[in-house]
């Protein structure tokens, strides 16, 4: 037992320091209190967006539908996101020579990144849900009993979710490995994967309205939706400790089993995942001349595109941002239905003509959530040595990251644009300000991700899931980003009941990005080479 | 040449390097002896411009690091000694990658790789990936890709670890080349032997310190090299 409790303690203190940063300048503020800062302010936003909509469901007395929903938002935020993580958590990770030469059994090294896994994903969910449950607890004023049932539920909840992410992560590994290019078939394995997901999100209603007509109570309809959800609903409504034991032991059981499963085939799998397939057909190489920038773009590139994680994390907003312009354009009439049976003041025409300021928060929206730079500081590793020793400006180095990422964003943001553009006829003055927005937005989020990275680099990683989901330059980025779509949205909903016309508004955030990315770039001028010279490999 | 004039290095209140002086003159190997953690590697990060240093300047040929980061950095060549290359490139591409960053031409750099892809038997494994290497196929290419761009001044961290007989044969046969071209070679080792075979002079450094630096002949006197540095690592 102690061995593994060793194992355990080994692991979580390399893997899941979340505020290990590499670089000289590991002072208290930078270290503890941003993030934890920053972590509070999203507890708060949570918070403040869970009082808003209890004080609805108050009203009629369905209070339990608040911690429901965020039950289901937080398990399909890490279902969807684990299905792209756990591959790369549990597969091909840099200390296997270590684990596997050690006298434990195979499964004992899955079962410690599972854990790992999941106490991430606590962490995680915490954010979200504790909120939640704080709030509803001021409103319902419950007994000391729903205290240690939302204590096991946080601990209970990510288990499930997890679990068929490892499951789901573990097929795509096995299946890439059996190809030449594993990695880009990982990735398009998985972003299948995701569509199909979201292919069901999107008709959940049909579904729910199936469950719904089978289902004798709203509880019931939610424990049929989802088990988790409605057990936990059931225990703070009607307390009983069979149910309690029944619900902790449901989810154990499944544990225990996925994990004997999955070791049975562990070994197997992650041995074909690191095998290489070589090309017996041996063709003589090219040399090719680049100018600098071009090199180090190359560079960049083929970092990205041999990332499955770097590329589902930057490449799936990208893809729903296309989705959500295409499904715009073909659906708008529907759409716009819902809208007006809600707010009887709008029309068809209304809401065709704030089309412009919509489309500019859906581009704010995806900009600030694709922080592509935010990683990429960090993904170097220990081959950030190489660019130290290069006889090149930090700064030209941090430029090509930043060129890598705009590259891959904007084309993307450009085709969804066309696509709103020529459903909606835009006229020409917002076509060009839309244009110009699509271009500085990905800028500004990029150079602001590289500026965080630069501050909080993780350059020891085990893997590339660990800088691109778990590290604090990642984190910060997001949070910032969130932090950003909400001031901008709160301003554009304001400008819009104030009946300024779209292109106004858009001619005034355009000057404000403007100044923000000047800054930006300036303080990246002039910091840029003090924070590479600190950061240590 | 290369000028190391007072150089501390402080990790906190640790002294890595306390106050390191010497010169490497053009064409002349230079070996730089200590045990393990006693600074070699990060003298040798601080000459290559990876770390900086608190204290003392590192001068390249008439240049310091300290000032003129780039133009010290285009005379020099780096290998380190873990190759952490970027694996998912094809070595091909790796080498490209370093001779586009040192804006190497075309025909230079197409006669300097096959020159030395050719010597290191690794022709046919340049279009795979790197992942797929092993320690000394990636100090290979290392060396290759460090090679390419004729260096004045090639500085390496053991650079014969991981290496097959063949191929430390061929290092040992590209720095005799190097230095009767008036080049000048600065590397770490544990191997006294080749030190001693090898080198015209020699530094031994001992927690941050310099002990000893000199001619061969001077340093180790009717001794081998190994007995002088043992010598040393009682007192």
């Amino acid at each position: 037992m102690k061995k593994y409790i060793s194992l355990i303690k080994a692991s979580m203190t390399e893997g899941m320091n979340l505020f290990r940063i590499s670089t000289k300048n590991k002072n208290t503020f930078t270290k503890f209190f941003l993030p934890i800062f920053l972590v509070l302010m999203l507890m708060g936003t949570v918070y403040f967006y869970s009082d808003l909509l209890m004080k609805e469901l108050s009203k009629v007395n369905m209070e339990f539908v608040l911690i429901t929903l965020f039950i289901i938002f937080t398990s399909i935020m890490t279902l969807v996101e684990g299905i792209y993580k756990s591959g790369n958590l549990l597969f091909n990770c840099k200390d296997d020579n270590l684990l596997l030469s050690l006298p434990i059994r195979r499964g004992t090294v899955l079962l410690i990144r599972v854990f790992k896994f999941y106490i991430f994903e606590l962490l995680y969910n915490s954010v979200f849900l504790l909120p939640a449950m704080i709030v509803y607890a001021q409103y319902t004023k419950p007994s000391f009993i729903y205290y240690i049932v939302s204590l096991v539920g946080l601990l209970v909840f990510p288990i499930i979710p997890i679990l068929v992410a490892s499951i789901l992560g573990t097929f795509i590994t096995f299946v890439a490995s059996k190809f030449k290019g594993k990695n880009f078939v990982q990735t398009i394995i998985t972003v299948i994967f995701l569509l199909v997901i979201l292919y069901f999100s999107y008709n959940l209603q049909n579904f729910i309205n199936d469950i719904a007509q089978n289902a004798s109570s709203i509880n019931d309809l939610i424990t049929k939706l989802y088990y988790p959800a409605g057990a936990f609903v059931e225990l703070i409504l009607k307390f009983n400790i069979i149910k309690l034991l029944e619900f902790i032991l449901v989810n154990m059981v499944l544990f225990v089993l996925t994990i004997l499963l999955m070791s049975k085939l562990y070994f197997n799998i992650n041995s074909s995942s690191k095998s290489i397939k070589i090309s017996k057909i041996k063709k003589d190489y090219k040399i090719k001349t680049s100018t600098p920038m071009g090199a180090l773009i190359k560079k960049e590139f083929s970092r990205f595109i041999n990332s499955p994680v770097f590329v589902t994390n930057a490449g799936f907003g990208l893809v729903l941002f296309i989705l959500g312009t295409v499904l715009l354009a073909v659906k708008f009439d529907s759409f716009a239905d819902m809208i007006i049976q809600k707010e009887s003041t709008m029309d068809l025409d209304y809401i065709k003509s704030c089309m412009p300021v919509l489309l500019f928060g859906f581009i704010c929206f995806t900009s600030f959530m694709t922080s592509i730079t935010s990683s990429m500081i960090s993904l170097e590793g220990k081959s950030f040595s190489i660019l130290k020793s290069l006889p090149i400006k930090p700064y030209t180095i941090i430029e090509s990251k930043v060129l890598t990422a705009v590259i891959v964003m904007i084309p993307c943001i450009l085709l969804g644009d066309i696509i709103v553009f020529i459903r909606f006829q835009f006229d020409l003055f917002s076509i060009i300000l839309t244009l110009l927005i699509s271009i500085l937005l990905p800028l500004i989020a990029e150079t602001l991700g590289i500026i965080v990275n630069l501050k909080y680099p993780r350059m020891d990683a085990k893997n590339d899931t660990e800088v691109v989901k778990q590290s604090m330059s990642s984190s910060i980025s997001v949070f910032i980003g969130m932090a950003i779509i909400g001031i901008t949205i709160v301003l554009l909903y304001n400008a819009l009941k104030a009946n300024i016309s779209n292109n106004t508004i858009m001619l005034a955030f355009l000057n404000i990005y403007t100044i923000i990315y000047l800054v930006l770039v300036l303080f990246l001028h002039k910091t840029c080479e003090k924070s590479f010279d600190n950061i240590n490999v | 040449m290369i000028e190391i004039k007072n150089v501390t290095k402080k990790y906190g209140s640790n002294i890595a390097l306390k106050n390191v002086s010497f010169k490497v003159n053009d064409g002349e190997i230079f070996a730089f002896i200590g045990h393990n953690g006693a600074g070699k590697t990060t003298l040798i990060k601080a000459i290559v411009g990876i770390h900086k240093f608190d204290e003392g300047d590192i001068i390249i040929n008439g240049k310091s690091i300290k000032d003129n980061p780039i133009s010290c950095k285009k005379e020099m060549a780096f290998v380190p000694d873990n190759p952490e290359l970027y694996d998912q490139m094809k070595a091909i591409d790796f080498i490209n990658f370093i001779c586009d960053i040192y804006e190497i031409p075309q025909n230079i750099r197409e006669k300097n790789i096959k020159k030395y892809a050719k010597m290191f038997e690794i022709e046919d494994k340049l279009n795979d990936t790197i992942e797929s290497f092993s320690h000394g196929m990636k100090q290979k290419i290392a060396l290759i890709s460090a090679l390419a761009h004729d260096p004045k001044i090639l500085i390496m961290d053991e650079p014969f670890v991981g290496l097959d007989p063949k191929a430390v044969f061929d290092v040992k046969e590209i720095m005799n080349e190097m230095i009767k071209e008036g080049k000048t070679i600065f590397f770490s080792t544990h191997i006294l032997d080749v030190a001693e075979k090898l080198c015209s002079r020699v530094a031994i450094i001992k927690k941050g310190e310099l002990v000893k630096v000199g001619n061969m002949q001077e340093i180790k006197g009717d001794k081998s090299l190994e007995t002088v540095f043992l010598d040393l690592e009682e007192m």
